[in-house]
């Protein structure tokens, strides 16, 4: 009866400890080599917490596992049953050359240099990841024609924030030439020029400076991040014969293209998002003529001469609003630092 | 005799209402169970949230443009006022006035072109066939949002942080608003010969309003906020007869009547700083 207490006590003892506990005695030993390695990135950035304690977490082990076999210790608190520094005996037994003969005092005194970030994982690193994007676009200021467009992106990320890739739009098939002209034209005796665009493509860097989570209904939580976007490219357009329809045939022309924009990312995991973006494509337009040639035929001055059809060239501003997907790849990643 | 049965009666009721709570709470207490089992088993999503909307006034001083216009943009300015029932919930309004009407340069290149047609009077057809549609001065007849006001209601769905540079740390929201907006506008007056008619008369326009918005905290007791507005309803922004006549009404008639108002979504966007009343915030728990 008196010994069933003591029973009790040490099945609770070991209902406390979890299994992983006695896993990171062993890996402790690893912990401390690896952790010493992994946290000296290569951005000079030094983990805090590289002393290896046996009660680091199954990830930050998991990362360091790698990387023990490659780097001697050079501090922190051993834990295990296995003598410290053995490990170190052997490596020099087999190579004397590669004993590493360091003075563990100076290396102690030596200033860490520790860089925390405010947010040491960010929910999705983007850093050496592929994003595809895909998604329907609208002009948010032709208030004459509209230019709905599918397009498609795919950017490559260098480092967390910055990235450089291509995207297109095809607009051909999906110019609106609104009645609003008509009415116009109508009742005014006053035509506007009109231009219609068939494709645009440009090569982009993006920037991520913000990024943060939403609470929805104080029940779930959601991660965005904001990014700035700008780059070159061309543009495929030409003007609608609305002046001289009957002579007037354009063909499309591409112009060089300037873009810059912003745009909102809300992840629904750590490879899908979905993407609001607003650009503005800046291209110099070459509008129709606002007069039409009454001479007849394609002579110098004739109408059907495509020399007389075109008018003043105009800095035009397309600016497109974008709602789409953006799909990470990988769809995995490993964190760099810890918690 | 009858105590027994009374007894008996008593055990089975309660017996049948313990199976009844067992079958009826089964369920739910087996869900339960699964629950407590992880250290933040029914805790909130968020804990100590900084509740900047709850119990507190807002009043917001904003400046608002139109988007996608016609002939005419306007700059609003006015505020929002709300109250904040719960952190997610507000009753209020907007109203602003149109402090600045800018023609566009479609109304540019018509006053050009009818401007130059008026200087040699008789011998152009187009000023003929337009006389009825251009006055002397286009700019004069064309619709303005004078006003505005919009009673609302306010939900905030989405509370967040945003990280900005890794450096600036900011509360967030994103609320999503719907009303009745009443527009005063200022536009073309109806008239049977249009000819040299072009006096402008006011009504007033019941329209829905809705949109969404961003507030970005700054401290305690203001934030700046970024938001988007939808605003449809008919009216004749040009002043031109161009329908009410032929089939379906779709063409001009020579008459300028309430069939000459078309359909317009209009988008304003409004930037304001929003103060909150009292200063402090409540926080969760």
């Amino acid at each position: 009866m008196k010994s069933s207490p003591i029973g009790l006590l040490v099945a609770v003892a070991l209902g406390i400890f979890p299994a992983q506990s006695w896993a990171q005695a062993k890996a402790g030993k690893v912990t401390v080599a690896g952790k010493a390695a992994a946290t000296k990135d290569s951005e000079g950035v030094i983990d805090a917490d590289a002393s290896g304690s046996a009660t680091a977490g199954g990830d930050a082990a998991g990362e360091a596992a790698p990387a023990a076999g490659d780097t001697p210790a050079d501090g922190g608190e051993e834990t295990g049953d296995t003598p410290a520094g053995s490990g170190l005996d052997d490596i020099c037994k087999i190579d004397p050359a590669a004993c590493p003969n360091l003075d563990m005092d100076k290396e102690a005194a030596r200033p860490l240099k520790e860089q925390i970030f405010a947010v040491q994982q960010a929910y999705a690193l983007r850093v050496r990841r592929f994003e595809l994007q895909a998604g329907w676009s609208q002009s948010l200021n032709d208030q004459f024609v509209g230019h709905p467009a599918p397009n498609l992106a795919l950017n490559y990320y260098i480092t967390n924030v910055l990235a450089i890739g291509v995207n297109g739009q095809y607009y051909a098939p999906f110019n609106l030439d609104k009645d609003f002209n008509a009415q116009v034209r109508r009742a005014a005796r006053v035509a506007v020029p009109l231009t219609e665009y068939q494709w645009g493509a440009a090569l982009n860097f993006t920037y991520v400076p913000a990024y943060g989570k939403f609470a929805g209904f104080g029940d779930f939580i959601f991660h965005y991040d904001a990014y700035v976007v700008g780059g070159v490219g061309a543009m495929s357009v030409r003007p609608i014969a609305v002046i001289d329809p009957d002579n007037r045939n354009f063909e499309y022309q591409t112009k060089l293209a300037f873009n810059a924009g912003i745009g909102l990312r809300i992840f629904f995991n750590k490879w899908f998002a979905a993407v609001l973006e607003v650009r503005d494509y800046v291209f110099n337009d070459k509008l129709e003529s606002l007069t039409a040639s009454k001479i007849p035929g394609p002579g110098p001055n004739g109408a059907g001469n495509p020399n007389t059809w075109y008018g003043e060239t105009s800095l035009t501003n397309n600016v497109q609003a974008q709602l789409g997907a953006a799909i990470f790849i990988p769809f995995s990643f490993d964190y760099r630092l810890p918690k | 005799m009858t105590t027994t049965k009374q007894k008996t009666t008593k055990r089975l009721v309660s017996v049948l209402a313990a199976a009844l709570a067992l079958f009826a709470f089964t369920e739910r207490a087996e869900a339960q169970q699964i629950l407590l089992t992880g250290p933040l088993a029914g805790a909130p999503a968020v804990r100590k949230l900084r509740q900047h909307r709850k119990a507190r006034f807002e009043v917001a001083p904003a400046v608002s443009f139109t988007l996608l216009d016609e002939y005419q943009r306007t700059i609003f300015a006015g505020a929002r006022l709300n109250y904040h029932f719960t952190d997610w919930l507000a009753l209020g309004a907007w109203g602003a006035f149109g402090a600045a009407h800018i023609p566009t340069h479609l109304s540019d290149q018509i006053q050009e072109v009818n401007a130059a047609r008026r200087a040699t009077p008789g011998t152009s057809r187009d000023e003929e066939l337009t006389a009825g549609n251009l006055g002397p001065d286009f700019k004069k007849q064309l619709a303005s949002m004078d006003w505005v006001v919009a009673p609302q209601l306010t939900a905030v769905p989405f509370r967040g942080k945003l990280a900005l540079f890794q450096s600036i740390y900011l509360d967030t929201d994103l609320y999503f608003f719907g009303g009745a907006a009443f527009v005063g506008l200022n536009e073309r007056k109806n008239c049977e010969n249009c000819t040299n008619s072009f006096e402008m008369a006011s009504r007033v326009a019941i329209a829905p309003t809705f949109g969404l918005g961003f507030s970005f905290y700054i401290n305690k007791w203001s934030a700046i906020g970024f938001e988007y507005r939808g605003m449809p309803f008919a009216w004749n922004t040009g002043g031109f007869d161009t329908a009410g006549g032929g089939k379906d009404k779709k063409f001009p008639d020579n008459k300028i009547t309430n069939d000459d108002r078309q359909f317009n979504f209009n988008q304003v966007l409004t930037v304001s700083w929003n103060v909150y009343l009292p200063f402090q915030y409540k926080v969760s728990e």
